[in-house]
């Protein structure tokens, strides 16, 4: 019965690693994953950085944030509807593995989308801005961890019964974009109201800035054992929120 | 355990519309069975909760003996699924589209590369296997799609109208491998509202109407079932559309149709109908080119169950299908 239940654990983490490759391979390169993954995370930042006062290593600090945020969080959100609209996803519902994991794969898709970015990121602030980073082992566990955890948030969003990227998108637009402001990447948390602060201990992005804080500049408002933990658990959350979803559009057929 | 499919009480609602109407059947082990009916019949929202894809509002399918609802990872690993539109990865290759779903069923890594040569060659996709599948024609897609969902060497295939839309040879090559399939031991099961498809195809059909089961047996008893829809079949020269009142008001003719150059009449009684053709045709100075009496076909009793054109069957009602839709509310 052990050896069963090992084969078949092996079997599902290679159909999740399957899953995650083909993903690479597929939709790494479509326009759509190329301007919401890449282009639009650069371009929030610059508008919100340019001609302001922070240095050199605030600002790879909120890079980070930002791109692993929108980075990871968008994968999902076009390459489920993408798969939908062309077929595919019924492959994938119908293939012998848990929808766990499925949803693992597709949230690896995202993680390795955003670690890659972010790291790509990082790697000009070292080299050409000549960025210190206080802490790179934190730093590395944060990206992987904030980048899982994100990308299992633009499942849930995907999990939206709709084969349209559009239709998903747009709810998925009316949340990310105010956690952006309420999180202390553009405004940090010392300077908020007390009120606003409140909202920011509710937004997962909020640790991921935190610790993003105290990998690069050195210090941060909250401990980064707590930080890691509420990524982790929101992560935990957001695969839960999609399964459930998943099984509601099931039963809707999509 | 001869039944591949065992089917209780299936019932799928949409909101108030009620989609499949508690429907029981059986499949066979190593049987073709064929499921047909008209567009929005149910056939399609069927098959998908048989696949796993669409969760039934009530009623039980069990594949193989194992049911789905409880545990369907042991039912889809014997199944294959071939769906309607060719659900290939169009910015893979052939040859990579295989790999993956290869991976996906667990297929041993050490017979990956054999089995889908083999496939690529029997499809005729092998000298194109390193050619991305957006390049491919449709009769090609459908071929991979169809090479993907045998991989694994399922006992059991689905395959939802796998020929329309395709030309005579990839139509003619599909259908063989399915046939071959089948005498290797898969049970298939078809889905297709193509009439002549499942009559050389099928060991068994069933007729899938307003989302209730309306017929299920093999093609010929359900022929012999219909005799009253056989048919007398004439073509006349010269060949005139101003016949068919005349031919109308023979003895016995319940329907008169147009086919090309033919007349086909259809009746009760083709034997006392014969004499009255050729009179017709003495009468009028008109010559009888053809002349033969036909069984019913296939098409013939699907049009007659499903209440469409020819038939003494009387179409469902208005008051039936709105009572269709009143029966139900949940999903």
């Amino acid at each position: 019965m052990s050896t069963i239940t090992m084969q078949r654990l092996r079997d599902e983490l290679a159909q999740a690693w399957a899953v995650a490759v083909k993903d690479v391979r597929v939709y790494y390169l479509t326009p759509p994953m190329i301007m919401f993954g890449l282009a639009l995370p650069l371009f929030l930042f610059f508008s919100f950085s340019v001609k302001r006062e922070i240095g050199p290593e605030q600002g790879m600090s909120r890079l980070l944030a930002l791109t692993t945020f929108f980075t990871a969080s968008s994968a999902g959100v076009i390459i489920i509807p993408m798969e939908r609209r062309a077929g595919t996803y019924d492959r994938l519902l119908a293939a012998p593995m848990a929808l766990a994991t499925l949803l693992i794969g597709k949230t690896l898709v995202g993680a390795f989308f955003a670690v890659a970015i972010s790291l790509v990121s990082l790697l000009v602030g070292l080299v050409w801005l000549h960025v210190d980073v206080a802490n790179p082992p934190l730093l590395i566990t944060a990206l992987v961890l904030a980048s899982l955890s994100f990308s299992a948030l633009g499942l849930v969003f995907a999990s939206i019964p709709s084969r349209s990227v559009g239709n998903i998108m747009m709810p998925s637009t009316l949340i990310r974009w105010p956690l952006l402001f309420i999180s202390g990447i553009f405004i940090p948390l010392s300077e908020m109201s007390p009120w606003a602060l409140a909202v920011a201990y509710l937004s997962p992005l909020t640790y991921a800035q935190e610790l993003m804080n105290r990998t690069v500049l050195g210090e941060s408002l909250i401990a980064p054992w707590l930080s890691l933990t509420v990524l982790l658990l929101s992560g935990v959350v957001f695969l839960a929120a999609a399964a459930w979803m998943h099984r509601r559009s099931r039963r809707l057929g999509y | 355990m001869n039944n591949a499919i065992i089917v209780d009480n299936l019932t799928k609602y949409y909101g108030d519309l009620l989609a499949v109407d508690h429907i029981s059947f059986e499949v066979e082990q190593g049987e073709i069975f064929g499921f047909l009916g008209p567009n929005g019949a149910g056939k399609t929202t069927t098959q998908r909760m048989l696949t796993t894809l669409l969760e039934p509002s009530d009623g039980r399918v069990l594949i193989h003996g194992h049911d789905i609802a409880r545990d369907a990872y042991p039912a889809k690993r014997r199944m294959g699924l071939v769906p309607e539109e060719a659900n290939v990865y169009t910015e893979l290759s052939a040859w990579d589209n295989l790999m993956f779903t290869a991976q996906l069923y667990r297929v041993p890594g050490s017979q990956r590369a054999g089995r889908a040569q083999e496939l690529l060659e029997t499809f005729g996709l092998w000298e194109k296997r390193h050619v991305k599948a957006e390049d491919f024609s449709k009769g090609m897609r459908r071929r991979l799609s169809i090479a993907m969902a045998i991989i694994h060497k399922p006992a059991l295939l689905f395959l939802d109208e796998p020929t329309p839309g395709l030309d005579a040879q990839s139509t003619h090559a599909i259908r063989d491998l399915i046939r071959q399939m089948n005498a290797e031991g898969t049970t298939i099961f078809l889905t297709t509202h193509q009439i002549e498809e499942a009559n050389q195809l099928c060991s068994r059909v069933a007729i899938i109407n307003h989302g209730q089961i309306a017929a299920i047996d093999t093609p010929e008893r359900l022929k012999a079932a219909f005799r009253r829809v056989q048919s007398v079949e004439l073509a006349l020269e010269p060949d005139r559309a101003a016949y068919r009142e005349a031919l109308s008001a023979l003895a016995g003719v319940t329907t008169v149709v147009k086919m090309g150059d033919k007349w086909r009449l259809y009746t009760a009684d083709p034997s006392s109908l014969l004499p009255q053709v050729v009179d017709y045709a003495r009468a009028h100075k008109l010559r009888l080119v053809s002349l033969s009496t036909q069984g019913p076909s296939l098409e013939d009793v699907f049009l007659e169950i499903t209440g469409q054109e020819i038939g003494t069957v009387p179409h469902r009602t208005d008051d039936a299908r709105s009572r269709r839709q009143r029966k139900g509310g949940k999903r």
